[in-house]
């Protein structure tokens, strides 16, 4: 009997949206556990041998079961010898994945959703959804409640589980571009470079079908992008945790992530997502990215714990990326779980 | 779910099967005053709007052709109803305050403010200096713009379609057909389909929140009473609004048909939001709110936000005033925080008393 409590930082945008999704990707969760523990499982389990311990962690950017990506972020920090909540207690997949699993699954019997607006309420979290809203707005309202510090503790220190949709995912970057004058503070976590407000402003808003293979289904995700943000470049952790923005660009509004010693080495980032084609091709014609010979945008990302998306899945009704995601949740706190009882 | 179509600007909408959000109670509502008992099943998200709002007969187009290279083609896509209201979602629990130039704009941003809405005069000049109040001259507009990194609102005349049509030119964000400014068309507001630019549009009670919804407003504001720095009769639409969603979802279905002949609105409209137990679109407070309790005040009473006119820019300290706003808007439900930010902002606005106000002095009887 385990509680689980996911948060949403409620400082200001679309926060009531996330948890409606959270709450009912909760009751589907739990429903599946009660009627169909094997099937719930399943989606659990690895192909066996897909990605050996040790492998170059960029090998993993290819999408796997999820399982299999979460332990591939705890073979990445146990190469490095570092971080002890993830990688001293990984579950041995290879052998007996459906058993221990099936386990450990049904320790969660109950999730309690917040809205967190202080520092005691974030304490309280195992997880944690920055939501859409305007990014400038969060930022100075997280720092005048003494919030920020608190949540990059979350982030990079405790590494518990974190989604940033839109305004949450330029908080999570270590670096941003085209920010106000004056510049703006970010959490940090994902060694990224996002740009502010992409696509334009309001009238450039659009929506679009992606395929996002981490949820294993062929249907597309019906997805909305407003004055969305897009994932620019992926930096090498070193020279983020460096605060290594080159000074030149610091007069185009780019604005760093404070450089921090709380960060060791950490996995790499992973392209879960893009946008096929640019927006105006989109909205233009039907050119896709494949026809212009680009990879498309990148509109989701993962590095360890911190996951990140530049659309709006709050606002679409479709849970599906709310229930992978919590289910990425449970199996984190289990890991975490199994860590303390092992010490 | 709504698309666009090429051979028009109708909206096409689309039933979406997993559009049904459970309206269950969320802390937000739990942790309400009493005020909220009026309206206690505040739901958490309403995307059902989309769906049902804008009823226009054109339900029967598979969402499968949207994507063709007939509707890409065009270059005069409409923006999808979701997308209109999704950044007014995006702004919820902020603050969008209202300047006249571009210190006031980075003012604003630095304090917080979720939006800014640019125009020449606050409402509070425009009542004491009289005149015809119109939309702002865009090259003041578009200095905001680019000062700004937040969204940037601006006001048209209600009825004046063609500088709707100027400010969607300019690419400002969101166009407020306010009452504030001058009527520029007395019977009409404008047919607010017809652009890419979302509206917001002010309301004082169910029926008219509801025919702008209808018209194509993405966002709601309550009018209050712009301009005086007294919250009265910002309570008062509020209050109204509040007590017209309560008893029409409790209404039965001849109940309903009633209330939308009385209302005069949308019946497919009324049921929609007798479902939600709360207006289909994202609704702020706005007119006479002055202070951080002010904001919260009208935060407590179940608004998603709040716009502050001249109550920053015409007080003592702006940039303190307009943080303190700011962190009570967050911290609605906490006296503490409350206290702590109330305290020491020098002198408010002015203001004019509402209740010694003739009638036909009050900007908010202004639309139909």
């Amino acid at each position: 009997m385990t509680n689980l409590t996911v948060g949403v930082l409620a400082l200001q945008g679309a926060f009531i949206e996330h948890l409606t999704l959270l709450r009912r990707a909760a009751d589907d969760w739990l429903r599946q556990q009660q009627y169909e523990p094997s099937t719930a499982t399943a989606t659990t389990t690895t192909a066996p041998g897909s990605s050996p311990p040790g492998a170059s962690p960029s090998s993993h950017a290819s999408p796997h079961t999820d399982a299999d990506r979460w332990n591939a972020d705890a073979d990445a920090d146990a190469d490095a010898d570092a971080d002890a909540h993830i990688s001293t207690r990984k579950p041995n997949t290879d052998e007996e994945p459906t058993t221990i699993t099936t386990t450990n699954l049904t320790h969660i019997s109950h999730f309690t959703f917040l809205e967190i607006r202080t520092p005691p309420e974030l304490a309280r979290c195992d997880a944690l959804i920055l939501p859409g809203g305007e990014s400038t707005s969060i930022s100075l309202i997280a720092a005048r409640t003494g919030l920020l510090e608190p949540l990059r503790e979350f982030v990079k220190v405790a590494r518990k589980p974190v989604w940033g949709t839109c305004a949450g995912l330029i908080l999570l970057a270590e670096s941003a571009n085209e920010t106000k004058a004056t510049g703006q503070e970010l959490i940090g976590g994902l060694d990224v470079r996002v740009q502010r407000n992409y696509f334009g402003r309001q009238v450039e808003s659009f929506e679009a079908e992606l395929q996002l293979p981490f949820l294993h289904d062929a249907h597309p995700f019906h997805s909305v992008f407003i004055r969305a943000p897009v994932v620019e470049k992926i930096l090498s952790p070193t020279t983020a945790s460096a605060g290594g923005v080159p000074s030149a660009s610091d007069d185009d509004g780019t604005a760093p992530a404070p450089p921090t010693h709380m960060q060791c080495t950490k996995p790499q980032v992973e392209v879960l997502g893009r946008l096929p084609g640019r927006a105006k091709s989109l909205r233009d014609k039907t050119t896709t990215a494949e026809d212009l010979g680009e990879d498309g945008d990148i509109i989701a990302v993962r590095q360890g714990n911190v996951f990140g998306t530049a659309f709006h899945p709050e606002l679409t009704g479709d849970g599906r990326i709310h229930r992978w995601w919590l289910g990425e949740v449970v199996k984190a706190k289990m890991e975490e779980l199994k860590a303390s009882q092992g010490a | 779910m709504i698309r666009w179509s090429t051979s028009s600007s109708i909206l096409h909408i689309i039933p979406e099967s997993t559009s049904n959000i459970t309206t269950t109670n969320s802390p937000h509502s739990q942790s309400m005053s009493s005020n909220s008992a009026a309206f206690p099943n505040r739901p958490s998200a309403f995307r059902s709007q989309s769906s049902r709002a804008l009823s226009s007969g054109n339900d029967s187009s598979p969402p499968s052709t949207t994507k063709s290279s007939a509707s890409m083609a065009s270059s005069d896509n409409q923006s999808s109803f979701a997308v209109k209201a999704g950044l007014a979602q995006m702004l919820k629990g902020g603050v969008i305050m209202d300047v006249v130039n571009v210190e006031q704009a980075r003012i604003a941003e630095e304090a917080g403010a979720c939006a800014v809405m640019a125009l020449e005069r606050v409402p509070a000049d425009i009542r004491a200096q009289g005149g015809v109040a119109r939309m702002s001259d865009p090259s003041m507009i578009q200095d905001i713009m680019r000062a700004v990194t937040i969204p940037v609102m601006a006001k048209a005349r209600i009825g004046h379609f063609v500088e709707c049509q100027i400010l969607q030119a300019i690419g400002v964000d969101y166009i407020d057909e306010s009452e504030v400014l001058t009527p520029a068309d007395p019977t009409n507001h404008v047919d607010k389909h017809q652009y890419n630019t979302p509206f917001v549009c002010g309301c004082r009670n169910l029926g008219e929140a509801l025919r702008r919804i209808s018209e194509g407003a993405a966002m709601i504001r309550t009018k209050g009473e712009a301009g005086t720095g007294d919250v009265v009769e910002a309570v008062r639409h509020m209050q109204t609004v509040n007590a017209e969603i309560a008893r029409a979802s409790s209404a039965s279905d001849a109940d309903l048909r009633r209330m939308a002949r009385e209302l005069e609105c949308d019946l497919a409209l009324l049921k929609e939001t007798a479902k939600l137990k709360r207006l289909p679109v994202v609704n702020f407070a706005a007119g006479g709110i002055a202070t951080p309790a002010d904001a919260a005040l009208m935060m407590q009473m179940g608004c998603d936000g709040v716009f502050v006119g001249s109550g920053i820019f015409k007080s003592g300290d702006p940039a303190k005033r307009a943080k303190a706003i700011v962190q009570a808007t967050t911290h609605y439900n906490d006296p503490k925080v409350l206290a702590e930010v109330s305290i020491g902002l020098g002198e408010a606005i002015v203001g004019i008393n509402c209740g010694n106000m003739g009638e036909g002095d009050k900007l908010s009887k202004r639309g139909w």
